[in-house]
């Protein structure tokens, strides 16, 4: 599904982010990748959705090589992705509901798939009562469902999270991990970048390590260290 | 794609209320810059239409009885031909002269009804060599006495002066219009770079949800294009308002030697409100073309 052949990404100057990174995600895996901050997390995500290019190396996500990709392609690329941040990104001006029907509206599917599976996905995550509330009347956590619920209403194949515990307590990073699992559970493929050690020692998922760009340990059933 | 039109029409109408006032600014600029370019193609229309016969350097006309005989016409017309002083002369027959008749009288059908062909006086529209005055006095003259002639008519001073000073005016006009466009456009760039700016959270999901590039920049476009229009068309409105002031102060038919006074017919104003509104299109499209290019990177 995903791969990785000797990637390498520096930013302006000297900043390594990956340097020589090869790795092979398979279909339907859920994969956390660890490491300190700096360590290329984040550019590995950001390689992966192209919101940015490789220096070097190739890419393939569902077998295409995505540098090779024209850019007027792209939101097609992204389209297979769905993509959860630590800080959320909700329209505050808009509904839970509306959120996540934007996700649908802007890339065009008709009204009536819109009225149908946004309902669905609001009570796959389990706030099928709060579709009229506005994003600051909700919980981190119940912010985090909202926002996960958008990345996965168009039914991608991969699911990006960065750090998408991170603004959350450990009782309800347990909830969110849960409905990951679930999304993972129906042939998803999941990374997601981790600080939260407890996770990953619970999941027992396989861990991808990185430090200084470089991939230092790929680990199956891993834990945080 | 019901749903896409729907999604830039509501988006259009958000951003063009959000920034009221700067979206006023572009609109007024747009509309004072093509107000400008058009009053000086009116200017220029009335003054053309009232000299008609006067283009191309003809000095004098010279105007043969409406029932002189073919011998006589075509004895003036040789005449004329064999002078070396003549660089050209062009042959204006009773239906031509008719029609040009018509099309200058155009606003006004009960002139055109008074007249008929051949009541109209044929003629010949002369070029002399030589623009002098005096040379070109002399050489009109020779003509008024032969027969079939009815009358010799010279361009005056006044109907030069006329066409040099609308000439120059014109070309200042023209140019303080084309600096006022561009700060037009650059307004309307502005505006859309703010109204970007306001919806950059909606832009930046968008982006991660795979909207496509024309979908996001849709909105833009069209606000650019609907400034442009608006634009164009208050411009309109008012040179159709002033359009009765604006003759009234242009000199009358009886005024000067001329055939017709100064007016705008109907065709050639709409050929400058047209002209106006595809220029007020451009102006919004490009730079609203040139703000999602620049800013809107994907």
């Amino acid at each position: 599904m995903i791969k990785l052949e000797h990637v390498t990404k520096t930013y302006k100057g000297s900043v390594v982010a990956l340097s020589d990174a090869t790795v092979e995600i398979a279909k339907g895996e859920f994969v956390f990748l660890v490491g300190a901050s700096g360590s290329g997390k984040s550019t590995f995500i950001r390689l992966l959705n192209r919101e940015e290019s490789p220096d070097g190396g190739v890419i393939y996500v569902a077998g295409k090589d995505i540098n090779d990709l024209s850019s007027w392609k792209v939101p097609f690329l992204r389209r297979n992705i769905g993509c959860v941040f630590q800080d959320f990104k909700l329209l505050t001006t808009k509904t839970v509901f509306e959120n996540v029907a934007f996700a649908l509206e802007v890339i065009g599917r008709p009204r009536n798939v819109v009225q149908t599976q946004v309902p669905a996905i609001l009570e796959l995550v389990g706030l099928g009562d709060k579709a009229g509330n506005f994003p600051n009347e909700l919980s981190g956590g119940e912010q985090q469902r909202v926002s996960i619920a958008r990345a996965f209403v168009n039914r991608p194949l991969i699911l990006l999270a960065d750090e998408p515990t991170g603004n959350l307590d450990p009782a309800t990073s347990v909830g969110i991990m849960r409905l990951l699992d679930r999304i993972n559970k129906t042939g998803t493929t999941v990374v997601m970048c981790t600080h939260d050690r407890g996770i990953v020692d619970t999941m027992r998922r396989r861990v991808i390590e990185l430090d200084r760009g470089a991939i230092v340990r790929d680990q199956a059933r891993g834990v945080y260290e | 794609m019901q749903l896409k039109l729907d999604y830039a029409i509501r988006e259009t109408g958000a951003n063009l209320s959000r920034n009221v006032t700067i979206t006023i600014a572009s609109v007024l600029t747009v509309a004072v810059s093509l107000a400008l370019v058009g009053a000086s193609l009116m200017l220029g229309a009335a003054v053309r239409n009232a000299t008609a016969r006067w283009q191309g350097g003809i000095e004098f006309v010279v105007f043969l009885n409406p029932d002189a005989t073919q011998q006589q016409i075509d004895s003036v017309g040789r005449d004329l031909q064999d002078s070396p002083e003549v660089e050209k002369t062009t042959f204006v027959d009773q239906k031509a002269a008719y029609d040009e008749f018509k099309q200058l009288f155009a606003d006004s059908p009960e002139m055109v009804d008074a007249v008929s062909p051949e009541i109209l006086p044929p003629s010949y529209r002369v070029v002399p060599l030589n623009k002098d005055l005096e040379v070109v006095q002399s050489l009109g003259k020779q003509f008024e006495g032969k027969p079939g002639v009815r009358d010799v008519v010279f361009a005056s001073d006044t109907i030069r002066a006329i066409q040099d000073f609308t000439g120059s005016i014109t070309k200042i006009i023209i140019v303080v219009a084309v600096i006022l466009l561009g700060a037009a456009l650059l307004l309307v760039l502005n505006t859309i770079r703010m109204a970007m700016f306001a919806r950059r959270r909606e832009i930046e999901v968008m982006k991660l949800v795979g909207a496509t590039n024309s979908f996001i920049r849709g909105p833009f476009v069209l606000e650019g294009l609907v400034q442009g229009i608006v634009g164009a068309l208050v411009a309109i409105g008012v040179l159709w308002a002033f359009k009765p002031v604006f003759e009234g102060w242009l000199p009358k038919a009886q005024d000067f030697p001329l055939v017709a006074g100064f007016t705008v017919g109907t065709g050639e104003l709409a050929l400058i409100f047209a002209g106006l509104g595809v220029v007020g299109c451009l102006v919004g499209a490009i730079g609203a073309a040139i703000a999602v290019t620049r800013f809107l990177d994907v």
